[in-house]
């Protein structure tokens, strides 16, 4: 499954970067080599290499121009440059440009973020004011360009992550063997064995797996993402050391994979709290219910599932 | 409730501070060398962490490239009609899809939703509960394999996504039952 789902997003971006960037070429969505006039209010002397501009585009010109419903409000900050290959307006970097300017700022200048174009014209008026015309670089396969930028972004988000990680995990781990030495899983075990046994049939009675699984559910359950990563990846270690094959999932295993993906919140993830502030309030039962019904779903399918054909590891269904 | 609901704030304050004392004083009155068993156990924390890299790698990259290719925009557009068919606001469905992909992603969404909706808004609460009730599932399937080193996931997938489907569906129903 995750075989098809993996090869599937990567040929489906493919597919879909190419199907966008060719529609942006056919309707020549960024106007490729366009002639764009503009209202500057120019400050300060023009023999200067670099001189302060407030840019103008009349909405009406914009709308005309690209084809959309969007156009800039009001003026933004800018400077004419003049280089050895002739002069050009920079705009203030981060500025907030409208569609399509946006993503032709971010493909002509990435590293500076300004959205910045050749001056063709510049018609002075006496009151400081001038009309220029502009081109902009020539944008053409924004997608192509911004899926093999994401693949390179996200292997490295993916490796601090993981190194960001160390710390908590080492922790937790470091915890966790205390804990184990001084026979407090094995007790947390005793106490739970019960109810959490006939989810995990393959797990011996007694068994220290049993334990890390309660502390990893119990650390979702009270919302502490943080300690909740580590107590798991303990409990697949443990979950392991049972495995007849390392390299395939036990049904235990996939059974706390199920629960911890829908798991039972008591108390909402920190992200949400962030962003939702005392409105949070009135969403802890809807939360708590819905992750009950998911909760039962998963268990359901998990166990369920493990039975289906494909999905079995040994004739006989058990692992 | 409110009364219940005060008291689970309150202890999972508490919870943190009184594991990581409580483990250590457990141990030390039952004569554990806490000190030394902690290092020994802590030395696996870098090692679990270099081992799951190229699972995340794997994941994130591909999920990264799924999400600049514009082809999630096309997914929503796709699923409209059928979700509108059981009454599903087309509004929510953007965190439906991208809830068991990325954690930030989605808290993206909610944040853009309140600035669209505004914070009373029935969406805002709907998209909020499915952040709230649900997982990033292929997050937690390439680091949980990932430390143990186990490629084949059998039915996690499938098990794992049901679950989501479940909870986005139920989170719609269970807040327009409880604000609608």
């Amino acid at each position: 499954m995750l075989n098809y789902i993996w090869g599937g997003l990567i040929i489906s971006s493919l597919v879909f970067a190419l199907v966008y960037d060719t529609r942006d070429l056919v309707r020549d969505t960024y106007r490729n080599g366009a002639d764009v006039t503009l209202e500057l209010a120019v400050e300060g002397d023009a023999a200067q290499r670099r001189q302060p501009a407030r840019v103008r585009i009349s909405p009406d010109s914009y709308r005309a121009l690209y084809g959309v419903d969007a156009a800039p409000t009001g003026a933004y900050e800018g400077m004419l440059v003049r280089t050895a290959d002739g002069m050009q307006l920079r705009f203030a970097a981060d500025a907030s440009v409208p569609e399509p300017w946006a993503t032709i700022r971010d493909m002509t200048s990435p590293r500076d973020n300004d959205l910045r174009g050749t001056v063709l014209a510049l018609d002075s008026h006496t009151d400081s004011t001038a009309t220029a015309v502009i081109q902009f670089a020539d944008v053409k396969f924004v997608k192509m360009t911004a899926i093999a930028q994401a693949a390179i972004d996200m292997a490295e988000t993916a490796v601090s992550l993981a190194l960001g990680l160390i710390g908590v995990i080492a922790l937790w781990m470091g915890l966790l063997k205390i804990a184990e030495a001084a026979g407090l899983i094995h007790t947390v075990v005793r106490v739970t064995q019960p109810i959490l046994g006939p989810l995990f049939p393959e797990i011996p009675k007694g068994h220290p797996a049993l334990g890390m699984i309660v502390l990893n559910l119990t650390a979702n359950m009270l919302g502490l993402g943080n300690a909740a990563t580590p107590l798991g990846i303990k409990a697949m270690e443990e979950l392991q050391k049972l495995n007849p094959n390392p390299d395939t999932a036990t049904n235990s295993m996939v059974m706390l994979l199920a629960m911890n993906t829908a798991s039972v919140q008591l108390v909402p993830p920190v992200i949400l709290v962030a962003l939702m502030g005392l409105q949070i309030n009135q969403l802890i039962f809807a939360i708590i219910i819905v992750t009950f019904i998911s909760l039962v779903v998963a268990i359901t399918a998990a166990k369920l599932l493990s039975r289906m054909k494909r999905y079995r590891t040994q004739p006989d269904g058990e692992v | 409730m409110e009364f219940l609901r005060s008291f689970i704030e309150t202890a999972s304050v508490f919870v943190l501070p009184l594991l990581i004392v409580g483990f250590p004083l457990y141990g030390m009155l039952k004569r554990v060398p806490v000190y030394e068993e902690f290092v020994e156990g802590a030395k696996d924390g870098f090692r679990v962490a270099v081992t799951i890299i190229p699972y995340l790698v794997a994941i994130l990259f591909a999920i990264g490239m799924f999400r600049a290719s514009g082809a999630m925009e096309f997914v929503v557009e796709g699923m409209r009609p059928l979700l509108s068919l059981i009454g599903i606001p087309p509004e929510v469905l953007p965190m439906m899809v991208i809830r068991p992909l990325t954690g930030s992603g989605s808290a993206a969404i909610v944040l853009d939703m309140i600035q669209q909706f505004g914070e009373d808004s029935i969406l805002v609460k709907m998209a909020a509960t499915m952040f709230g009730s649900t997982e990033t599932t292929f997050y937690v399937i390439a680091v949980y394999f990932g430390a143990v080193n186990v490629r084949k996931t059998r039915h996690a997938v499938p098990a794992g996504l049901l679950a989501d489907v479940v909870a986005m569906i139920a989170a719609v129903y269970v807040v327009r039952l409880l604000f609608g």
